[in-house]
């Protein structure tokens, strides 16, 4: 964004109307709740195999109770997403990243901002994608067998962790190399000293 | 003996960027959804979701364990400044309280699974709402010390090299 438009803002040190930003804080809720809904459907999946364990650890478990979580982690990591993206969209348009660096991968600051932006998006769909595809097997297809889910979601699930672990750490350079949104980082670079100001 | 660990990069790390904030996403989001499931559970009679939180809760419980440890590894690089020093005491402080209160309210719900999985006395619900704010103040602190201090970011590394915080 032009940085004359962003001026028009009342903003503080990290360039943000708040305190810390709110995008990386959603971030935690859709990684933590996709990823899980994807293992509990492979335990799910191989509970034969695990049987004997949860025996031994005197833990009561029901097959058809990993894909219930399975299922509705993935439904609320498709609501929440959403608002990932949005919160992330709102921040990226007030982003300022030091602009005389590189990441460890090579890129510049716009790069990474752009191809973070389009994989959030990418990631919306798939997860959305996911949670409907994961839908019917619950409600259709696979109603009535013990083991909901199909080999393809699962594979298709782990080439998004894939995709996320790939999108996360450009997410993290944009805060840990280009300071974005991170007072302390914007306060060095006008040269001023965040252990005085930050107190 | 310092010749045998890895060289630190640019975040003062000895691998490229910090695990701690990664592997606290299965700590606050199963807490968080699995406190949200007890109480949907709860008013709509969905037994259900009672399971859904029981192995969230399972899982947040062996996530916190591995958080805390890379937390110290990662708290005992931030060489934190001395205006964050305040904030990175309280985090680690209540981080460690954490592990001990996710491990006995999963151990409590272990106790009323196993003897009855489909009912949930009101008072775990009760105690599930305050380690939502203690989690969300431990959230808190957390973002302060990445996006307000800086720790492990380039920036406050190398500044921190150069002693401009002295």
């Amino acid at each position: 964004m032009n940085p004359s438009l962003i001026e028009q803002l009342q903003l503080g040190a990290n360039g943000l109307p708040y305190q810390v930003p709110i995008h990386p804080n959603l971030v935690h809720l859709t990684l933590g709740l996709f990823i899980v809904a994807i293992g509990f459907d492979i335990v799910g999946v191989l509970f034969p195999l695990e049987r004997s364990v949860f025996k031994l650890l005197a833990i009561p478990a029901t097959r058809s109770n990993f894909f219930d979580v399975g299922w509705y982690n993935m439904l609320a990591a498709a609501v929440v997403t959403f608002f990932t993206v949005a919160a992330g969209f709102y921040e990226i348009m007030l982003a300022q990243p030091l602009a005389d660096v590189k990441s460890a991968w090579g890129l510049e600051a716009m790069e990474t901002m752009l191809w973070h932006g389009v994989g959030g998006v990418i990631l919306l769909l798939l997860i959305v994608g996911m949670t409907v595809w994961r839908g019917f097997q619950r409600y259709a297809w696979n109603r009535d067998r013990a083991r909901q889910v199909q080999w393809t979601y699962l594979l298709a699930g782990l080439g998004i962790f894939a995709l996320m672990f790939a999108h996360g750490t450009l997410g993290a350079q944009l805060a840990a190399e280009f300071g974005v949104h991170i007072s302390a980082d914007r306060l060095l670079e006008i040269g001023q000293n965040p252990n005085l100001l930050l107190k | 003996m310092f010749e045998y660990l890895p060289p630190l990069n640019d975040h003062n790390l000895p691998y490229p960027d910090t695990v701690h904030p990664i592997v606290v996403h299965f700590v606050i989001a199963m807490v968080l959804f699995a406190v949200l499931c007890d109480v949907i559970g709860y008013f709509t009679r969905n037994v259900r979701l009672y399971e859904v939180s029981w192995w969230n809760l399972c899982f947040a419980t062996v996530s916190i364990f591995i958080a805390v440890i890379f937390g110290q590894v990662e708290a005992g690089l931030a060489e934190p400044y001395t205006a964050a020093e305040p904030t990175l005491n309280l985090h680690t402080l209540i981080g460690w309280t954490l592990s001990g209160v996710i491990a006995a309210i999963t151990g409590w719900r272990y106790i009323l699974r196993v003897r009855d999985p489909k009912t949930l006395p009101a008072p775990f619900l009760g105690v599930g709402v305050l380690l939502l704010g203690l989690v969300f103040f431990q959230v808190y602190l957390g973002d302060l010390l990445v996006w307000v201090y800086g720790l492990h970011t380039v920036p406050v590394v190398e500044a921190s090299r150069e002693g401009v915080f002295q």
